[in-house]
């Protein structure tokens, strides 16, 4: 880990320049991104009204703040109202819901894929035989896995409105696809690294794919399993605000419904619930995840 | 090995107690979230299932048109822009703040707890919000400026990063630090030439790790009204054009597997 090219202090007399290796060469390729990176954006920037670092740029910073406290402005801020808590106070127990609801579909959806997604099990050393077929059922799918996980929540939530109606649930299922690539992906990962010898002595009984997969793999995997389920949990309850955009329901909804309506103090409560919410399921993963251990 | 076996199963019945209960917690959670749904009523609403057809259908009559291929590519840059920019200033965020929060900076036990902290205290707080929130913040105080979304990704990563960041400081061996010590270097020097360079490939790993999740939010920056891959998808779909909807999403699937694949290269290496 440490080793920071030990080989070359021991060659250092003989060689003028330093060895090319990967990780040097993926480190230039990153400086020459960052630096085309920063020229795009700037270029960008600078091709707006205002440049981002100016006066104007900090005016706006702090008009935007003084709205959203609602300095200046006529009413009772919403923040103020017992009232106003009390009904985004049932759109955030929304979005609790359907975070539960996103994280249960992604580890159904995980735990039904997740050991064909394990090489050493479909083709490698745990494979009571080698075939075509389960080699095939691998590779298919770690695709599905792929897939599912390059495409973000939002954007699942963009084409499942297209199909289910408005609510929860098409938010929940946005999130639960997304998760369930990255739950299978990391829960296939941990079948990879398991010790092999108490599966191994299971197969040395005669026990088949499917046996060696129940009373070999499963009962050493799932505690990582479940500690992977709340680590996901702590992110997806951060995400469902966004989902909430498109599909109807929850935070995420009456937030993009308060930014067209220059609700300004109504989204500094829709924070503060958010804020609530984070805080709040961070503090139950963590004790739950004492639990599982 | 039958030893262990048995003294496994003598112990058993008081683990699997507490499992059980945690078993019945998500259970009920999960059930009882669903039974929030509206059963009443369907949940595919009508013509769902025909648009989920011609969707299907619209895979296998790709729009690979001269026109849409540019604006994928073009897309596609604004996209990576987006993601290392914001991860540059990620950086500049994490690297500082994560080192005081780790409090290996100083010996002093009372200002590495107010230090510490405070610093930890703002990182949680950077990215206990999500950076498209940050985004439609930033948008609505400085209207569609790019640096806008390069904040707002830079906020919550910078947050992300400058927590593992301490945790990796604090988990460098401590025997070369001590020796390091014993010659009379302060904590800063120790910082310096015993923590951080123990503590750079990891890192750099988790650095380039974090890259693929940067491609996937600056992909979405586009819901708020700036540009790159998400922008293109959601105006396809208002169009209701599925063939350029695939493109797009396959030119985002490429993208995100490009980035995974050389950041696995990397922190393989990295890790051996």
């Amino acid at each position: 880990m440490t080793t920071f090219d030990r080989t070359q202090h021991t060659q250092a007399p003989t060689m003028r320049w330093p060895r090319i290796t990967f990780i040097r060469l993926s480190l230039l390729a990153m400086l020459a991104l960052i630096i085309a990176s920063w020229i795009f954006v700037l270029n960008a920037d600078g091709a707006q009204n205002h440049s981002f670092l100016s006066a104007e740029t900090f005016n706006r910073f702090k008009d935007f703040f003084a709205d959203l406290l609602g300095v200046g402005s006529s009413g009772t801020p919403a923040y103020a109202q017992w009232s106003e808590w009390r009904s985004t106070g049932h759109l955030a127990y929304d979005t609790l819901v359907m975070s539960v609801m996103a994280i249960g579909f992604a580890a159904i959806f995980a735990l039904v894929f997740f050991m064909f997604g394990a090489r050493n099990m479909m083709m490698g050393e745990l494979a009571p035989y080698g075939s075509w077929f389960w080699r095939g059922v691998f590779f298919f799918v770690r695709g599905i896995f792929v897939v599912t996980r390059a495409i973000p929540e939002l954007i699942w939530a963009m084409l499942i409105i297209f199909v289910l109606s408005p609510g929860l649930l098409p938010g929940a299922v946005a999130l639960g696809l997304h998760n369930a690539g990255i739950l299978g992906k990391l829960s296939s990962e941990i079948v990879e690294g398991l010790d092999q010898r108490p599966i191994q002595a299971l197969r040395s009984t005669g026990a088949g794919r499917f046996q060696v997969m129940v009373y070999g793999v499963l009962p050493q995997a799932l505690p990582r399993f479940v500690t992977y389920l709340f680590y996901r949990w702590e992110v997806i309850i951060r995400t469902a605000i966004v989902v909430g955009f498109v599909s109807a329901g929850g935070l995420g909804t009456e937030f993009r419904l308060s930014m067209s309506y220059f609700h300004f103090t109504t989204i500094t409560l829709l924070l503060v619930w958010y804020l609530i919410l984070v805080l709040g399921v961070d503090i139950t993963a963590s004790y739950l995840r004492r639990l599982a251990r | 090995m039958t030893s262990t076996t048995s003294r496994d199963s003598a112990q058993k019945p008081r683990l699997l107690e507490s499992r059980r209960v945690l078993t019945l917690i998500l259970l009920a959670a999960f059930v009882g979230s669903l039974l929030n749904l509206d059963w009443t009523t369907g949940f595919i609403h009508s013509g769902g299932i025909d648009a989920m057809g011609e969707f299907a259908k619209a895979l296998f009559t790709l729009d690979l048109s001269a026109d849409t291929l540019t604006s994928a590519i073009s897309a596609s840059w604004t996209t990576v822009a987006y993601a290392v920019a914001g991860l540059t200033l990620a950086l500049l965020i994490g690297i500082p703040l994560g080192a005081i929060g780790s409090g290996v900076l100083t010996r002093s036990p009372w200002l590495r707890v107010t230090s510490g902290g405070g610093t930890r205290f703002s990182l949680a707080f950077f990215r206990s919000i999500h950076e498209l929130v940050w985004a439609w913040l930033f948008v609505a105080a400085i209207g569609l400026s790019p640096m806008a979304a390069v904040l707002a990704l830079a906020i919550p990563y910078g947050g992300i990063l400058g927590r593992i960041y301490a945790e990796l400081l604090q988990d460098v061996p401590d025997a070369p630090l001590r020796s390091l010590r014993s010659t009379g270097a302060s904590e800063w020097r120790v910082f310096w030439y015993g923590r951080l360079p123990m503590a750079l490939p990891d890192m750099l790993s988790y650095t380039f790790y974090r890259l693929e999740c940067g491609i996937r939010s600056a992909a979405i920056m586009s819901f708020v009204g700036l540009g790159g891959l998400g922008h293109e998808i959601r105006i396809s779909l208002d169009d209701l054009a599925y063939q350029q909807v695939w493109t797009y999403l396959l030119f985002l699937i490429g993208l995100v597997v490009i980035v995974d694949v050389w950041s696995t290269m990397v922190r393989r290496r990295l890790s051996e």
